[in-house]
């Protein structure tokens, strides 16, 4: 393909080359300016008016949501909520992931067909979730509670969704439920990355196993478990499905999280101004928790052997 | 030395297995449940809480699920967005992601960074420009608004997974078709699409099951049932008065079902990706 004015056919190729390898990237471009960068700039503007979901009309109101919204004591419980949610589901999601994939990956039978049985949490609709949970929970004919008096556990029906001093600690375990396989998975698929001839060095040097579990498997994999934290903290904040479904926020604002104090005020009161600056101050808060993960993730990455 | 090891496994293997029996008898009871109480005849559901197997089969709730609820209509809404959404967002994400691996490898991460960005929003704050501007297009109870917003969470997560899927083609099979005289797009179509082939349809499958799965928006942007995808449409008859929850259990069969199966055939693929495509 060399032949004279290769220089100018070189250069004209080049310039179609780069257009044409710029067409790939548009369209993912487009997606991500117009559906993700440009509403949550236009959510941050709304946050300064007085927009109405009703209403054409609105004006500014400079910072009076977020004054509104920060006095209001019911938005601090749902902080609180929200911090106690995310914080519990998080520790019980990794631990019983945890355990999880370090059974799995010590067994040498059927880890296939646990593992099948165990992700499939993992595929339920937030919808199902609430009605299967409902059912079976349910105060009145569920399973759970008749099982629990058949047992002699409890002498009456525990009330796990209403009563007040069990509805939280309910959501939570329904959240560990479906959010402790994709901590396993992903543990697990980690763990089968450590060289196993490193455990065989070490047992030879003789190591014991809670000696090479510390020494080799922790820095091996604490990366990934780090990344995923952050991840699932993100999620598990922003969760607003389940709760939503399960209890709606009650009993008595109980289990109101931030993302339902902010539909409720959006929708339930039509104020998506206000809802707007719930929602920026939940954006504002979850980068500043990113930037402090990222920057401990940083840190270990460099001292992980990989 | 070697009996002490052989005891120490043994053990391990009696805790590894009770253990992970018991947590799958937790993972797997709701679904188990949905389907006993599904065909469980109305009295049996109410008079014997506990009583695992059914003593006679019925097909009732599904007849009032199809009939009197026309629960198939919400199904067919809900396949038809699912199905574009992915679709479109797979298209877009499969160019993207290429795009990103092979032509700009250094703006790319940047732009792997901005999606990852974007997987933070929380999707309540998403909801709320979303409602004016649906509004504003006039696209309310419309599935084509609703397809719109649900690319926003598809094709970022899509492309994280692609990827990784990408980085694995050898570029000399791409070089070698592009000396035969195929352009960018012919090598992308006809070379590299057909060596990721498996890892895109796991990407896809995951795409229509989180499609299939999504409530907020929908719960937004859809208010007449006829037009409502099934999580909303469930949403809106619990408490009705037909609703008792054998009729509300198989409804909920008919939701969860197509999701389960669907993640069996790809859990393997996708499993691992979230954490492979983070570190690679």
């Amino acid at each position: 393909m060399r032949y004279k004015g290769e220089y100018n056919m070189k250069n004209r190729n080049r310039y179609i080359s780069k257009a044409s390898a710029v067409c790939f990237i548009l369209p993912a471009i487009l997606v991500v300016g117009l559906l993700l960068l440009y509403p949550v700039a236009s959510s941050v503007f709304y946050s300064f008016t007085s927009k109405n979901l009703i209403k054409a009309t609105y004006k500014f109101v400079g910072l009076k949501n977020y004054i509104k919204v920060l006095s209001d004591p019911l938005f601090l419980s749902s902080f609180v909520n929200s911090l106690k949610w995310t914080v519990l589901s998080l520790i019980g999601q990794v631990l019983v992931g945890f355990t999880a994939a370090l059974a799995l990956n010590h067994i040498k039978k059927g880890r296939g067909i646990y593992r099948t049985i165990l992700i499939i949490p993992w595929a339920f609709p937030s919808i199902v979730i609430a009605l299967s949970w409902k059912w079976i929970l349910n105060g009145v004919y569920g399973f759970i509670p008749h099982l629990l008096v058949k047992l002699g556990i409890v002498n009456e029906l525990p009330q796990l969704l209403t009563s007040k001093g069990l509805v939280f600690g309910t959501l939570v375990f329904i959240n560990i439920w479906f959010g402790a396989p994709l901590i396993m998975v992903n543990v697990l698929s980690a763990l089968q990355t450590v060289p196993k001839d490193q455990y065989e060095a070490a047992h030879i040097d003789g190591a014991s196993r809670l000696q090479s579990f510390y020494h080799i498997t922790v820095p091996h994999i604490s990366v990934v478990v780090g990344l995923l934290v952050v991840l699932r903290t993100i999620w598990v904040f922003n969760n607003f499905d389940t709760i939503f479904l399960i209890t709606g926020g009650g009993p008595a604002n109980l289990t109101q999280t931030v993302p339902i104090y902010a539909y409720n005020v959006g929708w339930g009161q039509k104020q998506l101004g206000v809802s707007s600056a719930v929602t920026v101050l939940l954006m504002i808060f979850l980068l500043l928790i990113c930037a402090v993960y990222f920057r401990i993730l940083n840190k270990m990455e460099k001292e992980s052997p990989q | 030395m070697r009996r002490k090891r052989l005891k120490s496994s043994l053990f391990a293997d009696t805790v590894s297995y009770s253990y992970l029996t018991v947590l799958a008898v937790f993972a797997a009871f709701p679904l188990l449940w949905i389907l006993l109480s599904s065909v469980k005849g109305k009295g049996e559901l109410t008079g014997n809480p506990t009583s695992l197997l059914p003593r006679t089969i019925t097909l009732d709730n599904f007849r009032i699920v199809m009939g009197q609820l026309r629960f198939g209509n919400n199904m067919i809404n809900s396949v038809i967005v699912a199905g574009s959404t992915t679709l479109i967002g797979i298209t877009v994400a499969a160019l993207g992601a290429y795009g990103i691996v092979r032509f700009f490898p250094r703006f790319g991460k940047v732009l792997t960074r901005i999606l990852i960005t974007t997987y933070m929003f929380p999707p309540i704050l998403l909801a709320v420009p979303y409602s004016i501007l649906v509004g504003k297009f006039g696209l309310v109870n419309s599935r084509i608004g609703l397809i719109i917003t649900y690319l926003s969470f598809s094709v970022p997560y899509a492309v994280w997974l692609l990827v990784g899927f990408f980085k694995t083609v050898p570029l000399e099979i791409e070089e070698a078709a592009h000396v035969d005289g195929a352009n960018k797009l012919q090598v992308f179509i006809r070379v590299v699409m057909p060596i990721v082939t498996p890892g895109v349809i796991a990407v896809a499958i995951y795409t229509f099951i989180n499609a299939w799965n999504e409530f907020l928006y929908s719960l937004i942007l859809m208010n007449s049932t006829n037009k409502m995808t099934v999580a909303v449409v469930l949403k809106s008859l619990e408490g009705q008065e037909i609703m008792d929850w054998g009729v509300m259990m198989a409804a909920s069969a008919m939701v969860v079902i197509p999701s389960v199966i669907f993640f069996m055939f790809i859990q393997k693929r996708i499993a691992g990706g979230l954490a492979e495509g983070s570190i690679k």
